[in-house]
């Protein structure tokens, strides 16, 4: 073949791949994971690329026949930039994204992910407006919106009959809208608001808080507040036993990973979690398993989530048993994970959200293998009550 | 109100602590350290190592700020020391490298996680101070700071090694020519200020979660006392820590929502109105 022929051929298998994108990935099933993996969120990231990855290799690494293949980008937690690497991995043509960490971030990219019609499954990012104001075609959510978990904090403060609340909300527009959202629910099971602060984010320094705190006559805390702000709080209240004379409670304030970090003032701390690796089932059993036999630490929540999202997902891949998109999601809007570490979760195609019981906990001394700080389930609620039926 | 001011006092020397090596640095080096907050990082993580491997918090708060003091004299030697004929701009380029690698290198090293340090059992609880229970260790910590404040002031004030630290700062050629290397004078200072960032690591361990990136967030608060203080001045530093401490603890009881604007809006006007800071009154002695 002389040099116009082979400038021909060329020109007409770029031709065809230009005309259907698809063809070129055939090859492997790209998935472009967007998570934070440095900073205060990065600890998140690294767990949730440890349960997507697992979640791959549980079905022997591949889909439609082809190899799972993750490409990793750090969002640094900054939804710009999260864009930016999104923006570049469908430049590459990955087959779906995977992420964020951060709601910001996750917002974000639905925007751009949803004009190229590339998937996106969220299993961390909470704000409401995921799967409602903003929810578009092409992003699910598998794990807790912020609704669920205020329905689970409501819940309990009836059942504790906790009769009045001391509430302490991260200065940022999740954490308010959050706080705004559970004030109504609170006010719904009788529960009297005492005082509220809104410290900002990154605090360092709750002392003067807490002392308020201690002079009212609050039954419980409502913690409202993140990762390290949330695990300072906890450090300096318990050095002044603020847990013996109230209960602590709030949204993932705590798990085994934070308890590592507060240490045995965690005892006492109640949560909602998103998941925990003594939930008791046969599928969770054998996930707990594998993860500690590759990784050698139990599961946290994030990497739970993760794995269960990802499996889901590439499990509505398979049985679409073609390679489109569209067609996978077109299957997941209304797809039921019968497979989950959770039980059964079901994807509603209203809003996207994936319907699921959840699951309360409190921090009590562990004993080995476990971890000296290990949540125990305290608390589960179904789906019925958590997620009222879509309008 | 005795208990608000003793946590006011536990807040403003917290942050003298944290603040202490940066003022020393610039004002003797003329160094901006931008590293300053990864060496408080990096003093936080060897202090949980030393109470891991020993148990003993006493011991990490001796390991800490020596281990500290002697990469940051290193650093100097290889990184700072060519740098200090050349533009300020080369030198902050140079600290915000250091950030990056010795962020790696302790992710590297000890992950991403978060790590904790349990208060010894002698500093552990709290007293009833009138209406407040106070935490034994924010006593401790106040306590901290002063000997630290002191202790500063008295080696750059009273002693023949702080008469020729500055001595080294101002006249470096009359130094020079008495025969004291300069160059090494240097190092001190910048040790002696790395020293410190891990003491302030080492000493908010038990308060804040040790993690990757815990740096980043203080060095804002560190900046702020150093300019109020005036740049270099131990006394100014100590000053302005107190009064921002003091700020921030009636201010949460009284206007919660306006203390972070206040306190910038200070820094503003003190910039325009005071740039030498608030309690820098000549150009002469600063320590």
């Amino acid at each position: 073949m002389n040099i116009f022929g082979k400038a021909a051929l060329f020109a007409a298998g770029a031709a065809a791949l230009v005309a259907n994108p698809a063809l070129a990935d055939e090859d492997a099933f790209r998935v472009g994971g967007i998570v934070s993996l440095s900073g205060a969120y990065g600890v998140i990231g690294e767990s949730m690329r440890k349960g997507a990855e697992l979640a791959a290799e549980a079905r022997g690494g591949t889909v439609l026949g082809a190899p799972i293949v993750f490409e990793w980008e750090d969002t640094e937690t900054n939804p710009q930039i999260a864009v930016q690497k999104a923006s570049a991995l469908m430049g590459k043509g990955v087959d779906m994204l995977f992420g964020a960490v951060s709601s910001g971030s996750t917002l974000a990219v639905m925007k751009v992910s949803e004009r190229r019609g590339v998937p996106l499954i969220v299993t961390l990012s909470a704000s409401d407006r995921i799967t409602g104001e903003d929810m578009a075609s092409n992003t699910f959510r598998t794990s807790n919106p912020v609704r669920m978990e205020n329905t689970m904090m409501a819940e309990f403060v009836g059942r504790e009959k906790l009769g009045k609340i001391y509430a302490v909300v991260a200065d940022y527009g999740v954490g308010r809208d959050m706080w705004d959202d559970l004030k109504g629910r609170l006010d719904a099971v009788g529960a009297e608001i005492v005082a509220e602060d809104y410290p900002p984010l990154g605090g360092r320094d709750y002392a003067l808080i807490i002392d308020k705190i201690k002079k009212t006559d609050a039954d419980g805390v409502v913690m409202i507040m993140t990762g390290g702000d949330a695990i300072t709080f906890l450090k300096q209240s318990g050095q002044v036993g603020l847990k013996d004379e109230k209960q602590i409670f709030g949204t993932m304030v705590m798990d085994e990973m934070m308890g590592e970090a507060v240490g045995d003032l965690s005892f006492g701390v109640n949560s909602t979690l998103r998941y925990h690796f003594a939930i008791d089932n046969e599928v969770n059993r054998a996930f707990v398993e594998s993860y500690v036999a590759k990784y050698g630490v139990y599961p946290d929540q994030a990497a739970g989530e993760a794995y269960d999202g990802m499996a889901w997902f590439l499990d509505v891949v398979e049985e679409t048993g073609v390679w489109d998109q569209q067609a996978w999601i077109k299957a997941f809007s209304t797809s039921t994970n019968t497979k989950s570490l959770e039980g059964v979760k079901v994807m509603r195609a209203c809003d996207h959200q994936a319907a699921q019981s959840g699951i309360f906990g409190k921090a009590i001394k562990g004993e080995a293998p476990h971890p000296n700080v290990t949540m125990e389930i305290s608390y589960q609620f179904d789906s019925e009550t958590l997620f009222p039926a879509c309008d | 109100m005795t208990g608000t001011l003793i946590i006011g006092l536990s807040i403003a020397m917290m942050l003298f602590l944290l603040a202490a090596g940066l003022t020393i640095i610039f004002g003797m080096l003329g160094v901006i350290n931008f590293a300053h907050g990864v060496l408080y990082m990096v003093g936080g993580f060897i202090a949980v190592e030393v109470v891991n491997q020993t148990g003993n918090f006493w011991l990490s708060l001796l390991v800490a700020p020596l281990a500290v003091a002697a990469l940051s004299a290193l650093l100097e030697i290889l990184l700072l020391r060519p740098l200090y004929d050349r533009d300020h701009v080369e030198q902050l380029l140079m600290t915000f490298g250091i950030i990056l690698v010795l962020d790696e290198v302790v992710r590297t090293v000890w992950g991403l996680g978060y790590h904790d340090i349990p208060l010894p059992g002698s500093l552990s609880g709290a007293i009833p101070v009138f209406d407040s229970d106070v935490a034994v260790y924010r006593l401790f910590l106040i306590g901290a700071g002063l000997i630290a404040g002191l202790g500063l002031f008295a080696l750059i004030e009273w002693t023949k090694l702080g008469i020729v630290l500055r001595g080294a700062m101002t006249h470096p050629a009359m130094v020079r020519s008495l025969g004291i290397p300069v160059s090494t004078i240097r190092t001190i200072v910048f040790a002696l200020g790395g020293g410190l960032a891990a003491l302030a690591g080492t000493i908010a361990a038990p308060l804040i979660p040790i993690q990757v990136g815990m740096g980043f967030g203080i060095i804002v608060d560190c900046f702020i006392v150093v300019i109020l203080g005036g740049l270099g001045n131990i006394r100014g530093a100590i000053a302005a820590a107190l009064l921002l401490g003091l700020v921030r603890a009636f201010g949460q009881q009284y206007f919660p929502e306006w203390i972070e604007l206040s306190t910038y809006l200070v820094l503003m006007i003190v910039l325009l109105w005071r740039p030498q800071g608030l309690f820098t009154f000549s150009k002469g002695r600063k320590a």
